[in-house]
């Protein structure tokens, strides 16, 4: 029997923590104690092999190039021992960037997004910028006080809706516009810098609440989880002992909805693979 | 992509109308008024989730457009102070710029708004001739759009021009009761901040009221009472009042057969 195909789009702009997410994920598969985990050998995992060494070494992975893309496909199976083909893939977060800035999709984004039968979305709140307005830092007075310029940049807010709005568009208008659209799972990443969070979902509501109205008001059942890839901050230089000691598979933990921490890093990937069959 | 992200134009409604008749506000008043410093104070304050209501937010097509309206209200990097976003020129088109908001309640009942920003110099100029040639922008307002908002300014109600301010919204708002059609309008009182002479605001009043009678009245301003995390002052009720208002209905005559089938009731005789 061949395995069906669980293409996941993986969206997030640069600095995220996609790659150090890939590269977790993957020697959590092999570990084989979460709820998925890997059914055989990879046929190739050259494009992760540079981030496994850097946390094997207690080390911070470099930023992965502009242009780089690649994509590797991982035989996964679940407890129930349900077999997929996990098709993951690593960039540089400036495409995604890009798609926004320019409004114009390269064709291979396009068949991405397409194929795609599930989304996963890294935002990493702490980078997220929300600028003072007259509501939250008033003037005594703006009499007489007029813009002689356009500022036409989108605030990083608007940025993500008009992302996700043209993600829904071209994969609703290639599937039928039948108003369905793929699972979605919200990843708060970086959590560990988080001062007291509370559950993900509030937290994404008091940063973005118009993102956050946004997803709950197009998707019948989203997922905000938080993420933790690392579970603590490394250096590019300075190793950890701690990583190098007990093994980067010892470290990182997801945030589920009820605020509860879950060493399982497989968890947000089982969600969307249960919820796209 | 169908839609830029700027403020819409006629030829891009199509994209929005093509789901459903969106609902078009039709904004008003005087050049200077504060049309709109309002749409900006809104989208900042939706994007601010300060909002609260069983509508959601659920997208737009003029993200674009509304960012560069609300920039103006937002402090700079750099700690550059807020001001008023510019003056909304003709640019020589014949149709307002629109902007969109689209809300759901849960996951269905989808609406969209689309709000119109257009120069104040439009509706001057067909409020004392309704057949101007610079007034066609006014003119596709008028005919379009499924609720009104009269735009009282109080600042020029204070100064020293507020004779001419006063008569202004007078022929303004005779002009849209000619030909109303039941359509709600709100009276929106801006600058809700700065005081005018109660004799002037009772001209106001009954001039728009003695025209329009249903017309419903608001008094908003971006100076919040209180420091920081403010809203301002009727916005939120304002744009609360829009998202729930409904369009004239068609009223069907009482049905006089006796006929239980519905097929049967209005043809009865």
């Amino acid at each position: 029997m061949v395995a069906p195909d669980k293409a996941i789009l993986l969206i997030g702009e640069s600095d995220v923590g996609k790659s150090h997410y890939g590269g977790q994920l993957l020697k959590r598969l092999m570990q084989e104690d979460g709820q998925l985990r890997m059914k055989g050998a990879a046929t190739n995992l050259e494009p992760f092999e540079a981030v496994m060494a850097c946390l094997d070494a207690g080390l911070s992975a470099d930023h992965t190039p502009f242009t780089t893309y690649h994509e590797s496909r991982w035989p996964i199976v679940d407890n129930e021992e349900q077999q997929a083909d996990l098709i993951w893939p690593d960039y540089g977060g400036e495409q995604i960037k890009n798609i926004v800035d320019d409004r114009r999709l390269p064709q291979v984004w396009l068949n991405r997004i397409t194929q795609s039968s599930a989304w996963l979305l890294l935002i990493r709140l702490q980078k997220i910028r929300t600028d003072d307005d007259v509501f939250s830092r008033p003037l005594a007075s703006l009499k007489g006080r007029v813009t002689e310029t356009w500022d036409a940049g989108l605030s990083d807010q608007a940025r993500l809706i008009e992302l996700m709005q043209v993600l829904t568009y071209i994969w609703s208008t290639a599937n039928g516009h039948s108003g369905r659209l793929p699972p979605l799972v919200v990843l708060l990443t970086c959590w560990d810098e988080m001062e007291s969070p509370g559950k993900p979902i509030d937290e994404l509501r008091q940063r973005l609440p118009m993102f956050g109205d946004f997803i709950v008001s197009n998707w019948k059942e989203p997922s905000v989880l938080g993420l933790s890839a690392l579970g603590r901050a490394l250096d590019k230089r300075q190793p950890d002992k701690d990583y190098i000691a007990q093994g980067s598979e010892r470290f990182g933990f997801v945030v589920l909805e009820d605020g509860r921490p879950s060493s399982d890093l497989t968890h947000p990937i089982r969600r969307l693979i249960a919820a796209a069959s | 992509m169908p839609w830029s992200g700027g403020v819409l134009g006629l030829a891009d409604v199509g994209f929005v109308a093509g789901r459903k008749k969106p609902i078009v506000l039709a904004i008003m008043g005087p050049q200077n008024a504060g049309k709109t410093t309002l749409l900006g104070a809104w989208y900042l304050l939706l994007g601010r989730g300060a909002i609260p209501d069983d509508l959601r937010f659920s997208g737009s097509c003029s993200l674009a457009g509304w960012e560069a309206i609300a920039s103006s209200l937002r402090w700079e990097p750099g700690a550059k102070p807020p001001s008023f976003p510019p003056h909304t020129s003709s640019r020589g088109t014949r149709a307002p710029g629109l902007l969109h908001l689209a809300f759901k309640r849960g996951m269905d009942h989808r609406r969209d708004y689309v709000m119109t920003d257009a120069p104040g110099e439009w509706f001057r100029k067909w409020a004392v001739n309704r057949d101007a040639a610079a007034a066609e922008g006014a003119r596709w307002a008028a005919e379009n759009a499924d609720v009104f908002f009269l735009v009282a300014d109080r600042e020029a109600l204070a100064g020293g021009e507020r004779g001419a301010a006063r008569t202004h919204i007078r022929l303004l708002a005779r002009r849209l009761a000619d030909d109303l059609r039941g359509r709600p309008v709100a009276l929106v009182w801006t600058k809700a901040d700065i005081p005018i002479q109660e004799d002037t605001e009772d001209a106001v009043r009954s001039a728009v009221l003695q025209v329009i009678p249903r017309a419903k009245e608001f008094a908003v301003s971006i100076m919040s009472e209180s420091d920081g995390g403010g809203t301002g002052q009727g916005l939120v009720e304002l744009l609360r009042w829009v998202l729930h208002v409904r369009r004239p209905a068609l009223r069907l005559p009482d049905p006089a057969g006796d006929n239980l089938d519905p097929l049967f009731i209005f043809a009865a005789r």
